[in-house]
């Protein structure tokens, strides 16, 4: 029962942190995102945009941002790349933080450093662009944060040095992010951009929420499957002691019963031993399961939830025990264990002592 | 003190146990119920346990109708009266030796000064206080015996009833254990034994010597 209650406990345990790590990545994105399109693929969009998305009453501001990713081949791997300019607002908090980043230089995650590290790239980095030149860029510092599910591996730098990298001209940006003073209206505004802009795609949190739950709910999947196989483990076992004590058991409540004890002895003795047997159990449980999930980062049970994103082996999970899930865990678990160890015995210790021993 | 008056039990599939049987037992008196197995020896006692209740009749303990009072009642009945001591002992294999006397106990809720002094008399009584920590299962034979022995005596019930109490003992300990049935007579106890082992029908400190067959009494 202790390591049944440990897998589902390791289950919700990291099912909530990574829910409460998209919430977390959901609430840092912008109200609304303009993205330009042609032929219905993402292109770039003209940052003098922000002018006439700033010109709609109700929006409380616009920035252009520029970001991408890099394929960094010597790793085989994946980096994002954001671009800050020094006097905007991000909705992004990470980003509002990394400020005051140095001409040619760059902010990186742990996990980038490390990356880039197995490549003896300790001080810099050459990215190498399009046209097959490099930019140089000194890592001014490592980022401390890296709980960041979307992607760890994260590089910061000034949108000048983003642009060089994507190749951008000086007016190209990779998109607009609206804020919204009323957040009634986002709808309505999107509406408007939606005309101001007719090639380009109009994004709201809403649509993004919708997009991380289906990821979330499509990883999580294979969490349900597991919740559901210990979930039927559990009542299997339930049921089957339920279903009848064996010869055993019965013989010593026949041997209680005759020895004087009243069917209320006999039931109060089993559920305090069912009620010691299973608290037991669920306080092992949890504490299996808080060691294994938030000591040992969850190991083999996270890379289900994950991308097999090789950068991403170092995401840590996020603290996150709610009183919900540890009072859910203790209702599937202790009442059920106990109930089925009382009524077998309340069946028997009703028949009499003498039938039940022979 | 104890009377089957016209007591018959049939079982199951129509097995008579007991077909009306009447008989008495008067307080202080040890009485061997002889017979081969299945002659309803066992049933005799079971009906005056309360362990069973009779197809038809009824069973007397101390003028009280045992036969006729509810579960309930006749736990704490057997609690207050009755020490049994079965064929297999029936003890709890998981349970030491000084667990198992003690579990008539445990629904009385006794101090622990009381229970203790309890548990050192009787292991006292039956030779047993080296073994009080022992799980059971490890015990011989007669060391079982004496554990259910004393099991039935912890509550010092006024009626002992034993049911082929040697049949898993050789000559040595069945001697022994009439040794123990002596000192139990001689505390007044009511002893009623169901045996056919021959070793108990000719003790002189037998008050009387029953013959049970096929669920009748035939002297």
């Amino acid at each position: 029962m202790t390591l049944l209650v440990a897998l589902l406990a390791s289950t919700l345990f990291i099912s909530n942190a990574m829910k409460s790590e998209y919430n977390t990545i959901i609430n840092s994105y912008p109200d609304i995102v303009i993205t330009n399109q042609k032929a219905l693929r993402d292109t770039t969009i003209n940052e003098d945009e922000v002018y006439k998305v700033l010109s709609i009453k109700g929006v409380s501001s616009a920035v252009a941002r520029v970001w991408g990713h890099y394929y960094f081949l010597n790793g085989d791997e994946k980096f994002l790349i954001l671009g800050r300019d020094e006097f905007e607002t991000y909705s992004n908090p990470l980003l509002n933080a990394s400020s005051n980043i140095a001409k040619d230089s760059m902010l990186v995650s742990k996990e980038v450093k490390k990356s880039l590290q197995k490549s003896y790239y300790t001080e810099y980095f050459n990215f190498i662009k399009a046209d097959g030149s490099i930019k140089r860029l000194t890592i001014q510092k490592t980022l401390e944060r890296s709980n960041f599910l979307e992607n760890s591996a994260l590089i910061i730098m000034n949108n000048d040095s983003a642009k060089e990298i994507f190749e951008y001209d000086d007016h190209e940006v990779t998109d607009l992010s609206v804020s919204v003073a009323n957040k009634i209206e986002v709808a309505f505004i999107a509406a408007k951009l939606k005309i101001l802009f007719p090639s380009a795609r109009v994004s709201v949190k809403d649509d993004l929420r919708v997009m991380y739950e289906n990821i979330y709910n499509l990883r999580s999947g294979f969490f349900l499957t597991i919740f559901i196989i210990t979930f039927f483990t559990f009542f299997i076992i339930i049921y089957d002691k339920v279903s009848g004590l064996n010869s055993e058991q019965r013989r010593e409540i026949g041997i209680l019963k005759a020895l004087g004890w009243r069917v209320g002895d006999v039931l109060n003795t089993r559920f305090y031993e069912g009620a010691m047997i299973s608290l037991v159990s669920y306080i092992l449980g949890i504490v299996l399961a808080f060691i294994y999930v938030y000591y040992f980062n969850a190991p083999y049970l996270k890379g289900i939830f994950l991308n097999n994103y090789d950068l991403l082996k170092d995401f840590r999970i996020v603290f996150n025990i709610d009183f919900e899930t540890l009072a859910l865990l203790f209702f599937l678990s202790v009442p059920i264990y106990i109930a089925a160890t009382v009524i077998p015995s309340w069946r028997v210790a009703t028949l009499e002592a003498d039938e039940v021993m022979r | 003190m104890i009377k089957l008056i016209n007591t018959s039990k049939i079982y199951d599939k129509n097995v008579v146990a007991l077909d009306a049987v009447n008989i008495e037992f008067k307080e202080g008196e040890l009485i061997v119920l002889k017979g081969v197995s299945g002659s309803g020896k066992s049933t005799i006692l079971s009906l005056i346990a309360g362990l069973i209740k009779p197809t038809t009749g009824e069973v007397l303990v101390n003028e009280k109708k045992i036969s006729k009072i509810a579960d309930h009642f006749v736990s704490s009945f057997r609690q207050e009266n009755i020490g049994f001591v079965f064929q297999k002992y029936n003890l709890i294999n998981t349970l030491s030796v000084a667990e198992n006397i003690l579990l008539p106990l445990v629904p009385l809720n006794l101090t622990k000064v009381e229970l203790k002094s309890r548990l050192e008399n009787v292991l006292k009584l039956f030779d047993i206080e080296d073994k009080k920590d022992t799980l059971v299962k490890n015990l011989s034979g007669g060391e079982q015996q004496r554990t259910a022995i004393a099991r039935a005596n912890i509550n010092s019930p006024k009626i002992i009833l034993a049911d082929e109490p040697t049949a898993n003992l050789d000559e040595k300990l069945s001697l022994e254990f009439i040794d123990i049935l002596k000192e139990l007579k001689s505390q007044k106890r009511t002893i009623i034994l169901a045996t056919h082992d021959p070793l108990f029908f000719e003790l002189d400190f037998v008050d009387k010597v029953i013959q049970v067959k096929n669920g009748q009494i035939i002297s």
